[in-house]
């Protein structure tokens, strides 16, 4: 039997969006999400041997040796994760218990997500520290150190996945509970992550504005958002049909509460407006536009992980599914002997 | 295994009947004063729903799933299962970080996250004595055997099912 029309107390009660994981957990997912994909990019621009222009900044030292900053803004990915986790420590009722947070991998994702964020951070600082500090006694050409970059790789594959697993697992949700959101949250991490490495390349001035890389770096970038887009498009119309709280997630998106943050932040500044920007960019060669676009698409991931996390309603108990029926079947009763009512 | 059979034999659980309870909320006092020391109602671990506008009351506690979800999600084992006391599922405030995970898995609106003390709370049976059981004037919260109260349950269920398709059928 299908429900048509509610008793308006009770659908505020059931249509009402968590409210346990907040704005900290949005800024978790968006640093770690956007610094596993940068790492991933940084790795292949490395292993790709992409030659790269003298650093414009001046050289700095360091316990008497001079640091190698010509890998740092490749590959500073792990320290965007490292800034990020602790917003997750932030979120903790109790703060200093962090450490348990590994206790039962068995069942639990965010004691697997604790343990792979740890692994991506240590080894992914080790290699950022290796390329920094060239000194001979490291073997920087070893086979281990490639070994070491490969688990650290697949790491940040991981982490940019986990920022997805770690809402699915929940269960309950039926926004969050699909396959398709750590699809999701993995193309906007390599989107984002694209665009901070070419931010950072260009601001460094590593890579010059219409070299090769540079194009194929914002090629590369384009497809992510568009393939992130339709992504987008598939979660919620998939989200949509799998159930009433679905609907009513998607509906508090799309044209609920939430509908400024969507269609301005996510679509327009995540979506639409960095690819106009950079065609522009790309027809008047003007660097200073792709920064606009840079910055546009970097707060339209935030805003994506915001408002899939703050649309999250809970699946309805049973009970209030009873109470929906016998209003409903109270109100058509009334309805049919008073049908001025 | 014989072991385990008797101790779900004798297995008890909180049983509530929506229709005795007036929404008094006493349940709710007592199990903040029993847990906390402070009549609280918002650091309680039963919770009245009320569907004012129906008229209706509904005790909320929680149900020691089967197959509870809170378990699985939690990261610390804070959240474990006790076969030999009831069965019941019970947070270790020692081991608790305050995640919050539990409560979002959660299908049934518990546990609870207690502001005061940074960790997340729920019903415990009170040790085997449930406070909202001794404390109810109108006993719409009982703590029975598992078995009666799946008896209970089955009976009310084809009840309400039966008024239901009645009043469809008009």
């Amino acid at each position: 039997m299908e429900v048509k029309s509610l008793n308006p107390l009770v659908l505020k009660k059931a249509t009402k969006p968590q409210q346990e994981w907040k704005t900290i957990i949005a800024i978790y997912l968006f640093l770690a999400g956007m610094g596993a994909g940068s790492f991933i990019i940084g790795m292949l621009i490395h292993w790709l041997g992409v030659q790269l222009n003298p650093l414009s900044i001046p050289s700095i030292e360091s316990i008497g040796l001079p640091l190698n900053l010509g890998r740092l803004p490749i590959l500073w990915g792990p320290i965007l994760v490292a800034i990020g986790a602790p917003f997750l420590i932030l979120d903790l009722g109790i703060k200093w218990r962090f450490f348990y947070a590994c206790l039962n991998p068995r069942t639990s994702w965010v004691a697997r997500g604790f343990i792979i964020l740890s692994v991506f951070i240590v080894l992914g600082l080790l290699i950022f520290v290796k390329s920094l500090i060239p000194v001979k006694w490291l073997y920087p050409e070893s086979k281990l150190w490639l070994f070491l970059e490969g688990i650290a790789l697949l790491f940040a594959f991981a982490t940019a996945l986990y920022t997805g697993i770690l809402l699915k697992a929940t269960k309950s949700v039926p926004l969050w509970n699909t396959s398709l959101l750590p699809l999701l949250f993995l193309a906007s991490a390599l989107s984002t992550g694209t665009m901070s490495i070419i931010l950072s390349l260009l601001g460094t001035g590593l890579i010059s504005y219409d070299s090769h890389t540079m194009k194929a770096l914002m090629y590369g970038e384009q497809i992510m958002v568009v393939i992130e887009g339709f992504l987008l498009y598939l979660f919620l119309s998939r989200t949509y049909k799998v159930s009433e709280q679905g609907k009513d997630s998607v509906r508090l998106l799309v044209t609920g509460k939430m509908r400024f943050l969507f269609w301005q932040g996510i679509i327009l500044l995540g979506l639409v407006f960095p690819i106009i920007l950079e065609w522009i960019s790309k027809y008047y060669q003007n660097p200073a536009i792709l920064f606009l676009a840079g910055i546009s698409l970097l707060t339209g991931g935030f805003f994506l992980r915001l408002g899939i996390l703050r649309a999250g309603i809970k699946d309805q108990i049973p009970m209030q599914r009873l109470l929906e029926l016998r209003y409903e079947l109270i109100q058509n009763s009334k309805a049919e002997t008073n049908p001025n009512l | 295994m014989a072991f385990l059979k008797e101790i779900q034999m004798e297995q008890k659980v909180l049983l509530v009947d929506q229709e005795k309870c007036t929404g008094c909320r006493q349940c709710e006092m007592v199990c903040s004063v029993y847990h906390t020391g402070a009549s609280n109602p918002s650091r309680s671990r039963i919770r009245v729903v009320k569907w004012e506008q129906l008229g209706l009351y509904l005790p909320m506690t929680c149900n020691h799933c089967e197959k509870a979800y809170c378990v699985e999600v939690c990261p610390t084992k804070a959240c474990h299962r006790e076969p030999e006391k009831d069965n019941r599922v019970v947070i270790d405030k020692n081991l608790c970080i305050g995640c919050r995970t539990c409560i979002i898995a959660c299908p049934f609106g518990q546990p609870f996250f207690d502001h005061k003390e940074r960790v997340t709370v729920k019903c415990d049976y009170c040790d085997g004595n449930p406070q909202c059981v001794t404390f109810c004037n109108v006993k719409a919260v009982s703590f029975v055997n598992a078995d009666e109260a799946h008896l209970t349950k089955k009976k009310e269920a084809a009840g309400k099912l039966a008024n239901l398709l009645k009043q469809a059928r008009g």
